[in-house]
């Protein structure tokens, strides 16, 4: 029987998690700009464009400490990070693109290592996706493979309806549990018309050719035109819902501290700097490459997925307007 | 002679960052002249009032200092000739960033203090402390510096026994 | 004398005004290259999606044919001529298309010998302003989109180029925004302002677009990469952020041209300009120093003078 729920009972649902202790994540206005933040109640949550940055920081927080250290009568005490401590966190509003990236990362953050931040923090989340109506000509996740209705990664689905309810699924067994758990604010009926999506820019991409052009390419006079405007920033890596690498530092002083984990960038200069001071990729065009070739062939060669779930996020914030979406046409269109 | 040593609540941490030939051998003579001020005050010696940095500064806020005073020679004093003018621009500027930033400046003295001013240095420390401690702890960088991303923050305890609590 | 016609104020720029402009610089630049007094030309390409345009380093007459101007030319291209990105273009005299705000960039960095002047042509743009980050760019440039930079723009008409295209159309007065927010943080209590920065950078997530994108950050050990000794943390916590962001309005200052595109490119619209505006205040009120766009050989901060303010020093 499908269900729907009206625009008040999405905000009253946010209300009872809230009032339940339950870290509530979506979409909400910071100084004019739309980030996924903690709510404090239903009325925050805005659902009228899509947030500057991922929801990735769910399980890779932009920085978090993953030891403390203190010493105290000449000796250092340790201590790990209780993960029990993690929150119950339920994210609310997070369209396709953004519910898909945990499908993609589970992969590396239990590949060689398991990574607990990352795993603990997935278990105690619960993700309420949303299609996606507020695309615009950077968006290409038809391109690689999803949609603006794609359910993956979600939960829990809601598509917004002419008139202003949301058609919901249950996806997973998560989803299942919270409609149960707030039943009075569902109602079962026929749903009303869907929203259309919007028609994107970019073609379907042929993923396979790209990857077997980026095997045979990896000397090419293409890296060097892309990458020669690339100023190196991280702006593209931190925004964006597949990019994980991350930096560990020790911070504080000799007496106390912590270390922590935070973002990094394939971008920047150093990010390959060996101890030596040997860097093999010591030049942009070479960073750039690794780039494109870790989200659209490593990726897939180790783990069988797209590193890119077609945001577009990156075409937006880009300095210099490199447009990810135009590389991949080039190199799709290519026929060598 | 010793003055009695009032208690207070408050001990205001001031760090001074000194010139070697003039601040730093101003506040020697006043030790030697065993003149009494506040032990508030940690001396940082460095070569010239241009060396320093204004990150030392800034690096002082954020590590604890309450208050922070600057000391170097009197323009065309310095041992360098010229190192001082340059500071003198350089924390004209800062300070300026500094207030713009929020930070009050109140806690931030800058002064020029020559090898035979043992009596202005006590003056200078004195009014630096008494100053600071009348306006308590310096709190905006150490708070800033509990404050963590929303995705790294934990639950406290509290919080959590209370959503346990909850069936 | 001017027509009736031409006195209106123009409710948005005619892009008739961009497509000259765009004329004069592909002749000017197939020009330079055919004739090999420039080894390259640094401007802008079309980008893909509507109303947006990109840096392009080109190399041959050809290429030069594609250059255009539009309001969507918001990079400062300075910065492919400074050591970051060392190696890129050829060595050789080198074209470059500036608007007034560009070029004050380029005449700091040759008042800092990091540019020669003899190696750079500049094409010098009449400019009427362009795009506002996130502003809807599938108009024309209007009031509505235009960047709060250009509202309070003095250097429309730039001095000192080898060659300054296009007729600049009647502008309006607008309103100055970004003064206005100046003004309003500046009277501001102590402990509110404190709390507008903290509030914004806590948002900042350190991916260094501002630094990347600064022709004056040009240094090859930034020192806030540096980790011994270390100055600014590198974790992206409010704590080093704020720090992160102090450090580097300090480095600027008597340096910044004040383009912009700082703020421009931060992905989380922190307003940096504000930082390095109040420093440009500061120095002009002490020291009678503003950039401009003819090199003027040191920076405030690297001269000084015997009778130089000293009212807040005991």
């Amino acid at each position: 029987m499908p269900l729907s729920i009206t625009e008040t009972n999405l905000r009253n649902l946010i209300d009872l998690l809230v009032q339940a202790s339950k870290l509530v994540v979506g979409p909400k206005l910071s100084e004019a700009i739309v980030l996924y933040q903690p709510l404090t109640s239903g009325a925050e949550l805005t659902l009228d464009s899509i947030p500057r940055r991922s929801a990735k920081e769910l399980y890779f927080p932009v920085c978090e400490d993953i030891l403390n250290f203190k010493k105290e009568n000449g000796k250092v005490q340790v201590e790990d990070i209780d993960r029990s401590r993690f929150p119950e966190t339920v994210l609310i509003g997070a369209p396709p693109c953004d519910a898909g990236s945990p499908a993609i990362l589970d992969a590396v953050f239990s590949w060689d290592y398991h990574d607990d931040f990352y795993q603990e923090r997935r278990k105690k989340s619960t993700i309420i996706g949303i299609a996606c109506t507020k695309g615009d000509d950077a968006c290409f996740c038809t391109a690689v493979g999803l949609a603006p209705d794609a359910q993956a990664g979600s939960d829990l689905f809601l598509t917004p309806l002419a008139g202003g309810s949301y058609a919901c699924v249950a996806v997973t067994e998560k989803g299942t549990t919270l409609i149960e758990a707030h039943s009075s604010l569902f109602s079962e009926g026929p749903v009303g018309e869907v929203i259309p999506f919007l028609d994107q820019s970019t073609g379907k991409l042929d993923l396979p050719k790209i990857k077997a052009w980026l095997e045979g390419h990896f000397e090419d006079p293409l890296w060097e035109g892309i990458a020669d405007i690339c100023i190196g920033c991280g702006a593209c890596a931190f925004i964006c819902p597949a990019c994980h690498c991350f930096d560990i530092n020790d911070e504080g002083s000799p007496d106390s501290g912590a270390r922590r984990k935070h973002w990094d960038a394939c971008g920047f200069s150093k990010f390959t700097n060996h101890a030596s001071g040997h860097n093999p990729r010591d030049i942009q065009n070479k960073r750039y490459r690794n780039r494109i070739m870790h989200k659209f062939k490593y990726y897939d060669d180790k783990f069988g997925k797209t590193l890119c779930t077609g945001c577009g996020r990156c075409i937006r914030v880009c300095p210099v307007g490199i447009d990810i979406a135009e590389i991949l046409t080039t190199i799709n269109s290519k026929s060598d | 002679m010793h003055a009695e040593k009032t208690s207070h609540d408050f001990e205001p941490k001031i760090i001074a960052f000194v010139c070697t030939w003039c601040t730093y051998a101003g506040a020697d003579l006043a030790g030697t002249s065993r003149m009494q001020y506040p032990s508030n005050v940690r001396v940082l010696k460095f070569p010239c009032t241009g060396r320093i940095d204004p990150v030392f500064i800034l690096r002082a806020f954020q590590k604890g200092a309450d208050g922070v005073l600057v000391s170097g020679c009197h323009p065309g004093d310095c041992h360098y000739m010229a190192g001082n003018f340059h500071a003198r621009r350089r924390f004209a500027a800062f300070r300026a960033l500094l207030g713009f930033v929020g930070v009050d400046l109140q806690r931030l003295q800058f002064s020029w203090v020559s090898a035979a001013e043992g009596g202005k240095w006590v003056e200078v420390v004195t009014e630096l402390t008494e100053r600071v401690r009348a306006m308590g702890p310096m709190t905006e960088f150490k708070s800033l510096e509990t404050e963590e991303q929303w995705s790294g923050a934990l639950t406290t305890p509290e919080l959590r026994e209370a959503f346990d609590s909850i069936d | 004398m001017k027509t009736k016609a031409e006195k209106i104020r123009a409710a948005s720029i005619d892009p008739a005004y961009y497509q000259a402009v765009t004329e004069a610089i592909r002749t000017q630049a197939v020009k330079l290259l055919t004739e090999e007094t420039v080894v390259a030309v640094v401007g802008y390409f079309l980008g893909r999606r509507q109303g947006t345009a990109i840096p392009a380093l080109v190399t041959t007459p050809e290429q030069a044919e594609k250059l255009i101007f539009s309001p969507a030319c918001v990079n400062n291209l300075t910065l492919f001529l400074t050591k970051a990105k060392k190696g890129v273009l050829k060595k050789g005299r080198v074209a470059i298309i500036a608007k007034g705000c560009d070029m004050r960039a380029l005449a700091g960095l040759m008042g800092e010998s990091q540019v020669k002047r003899e190696e750079i042509f500049t094409i010098g743009i009449a400019c009427a302003g362009v795009f506002g980050s996130g502003a809807d760019r599938t108009g024309n440039l209007s009031e509505a989109n235009i960047a709060r930079k250009c509202r309070e723009c003095s250097v429309h008409l730039p001095e000192g180029a080898d060659l300054l295209v296009g007729t600049l159309p009647e502008l309006s007065e607008l309103t100055p925004l970004e003064a206005e927010e100046m003004a309003r943080i500046e009277a501001l209590p102590q402990a509110e302002r404190w709390a507008f920065w903290k509030e914004h950078f806590t948002r900042c997530i350190r991916c260094m677009a501002c630094r990347q994108v600064c022709p004056f950050c040009y240094c090859e050990q930034c020192l806030c990469d540096k980790n011994r000794p270390q100055a600014v943390e590198s974790s992206p916590r409010p704590a080093g952020n704020m720090a992160w962001h102090i450090v580097r309005a300090m480095h600027l200052a008597g340096r910044c041209g004040g383009c912009a595109e700082c703020e421009r490119v931060c992905p989380m619209d922190i307003p940096l300009n504000l930082l390095n505006r109040r420093m440009a205040q500061e120095l002009k009120e002490l020291y009678d120093y503003e950039a401009s766009t003819t090199p003027q050989g040191k920076g405030p901060l690297a001269r000084y003078q015997e009778d130089d303010d000293e009212s807040f020093i005991k």
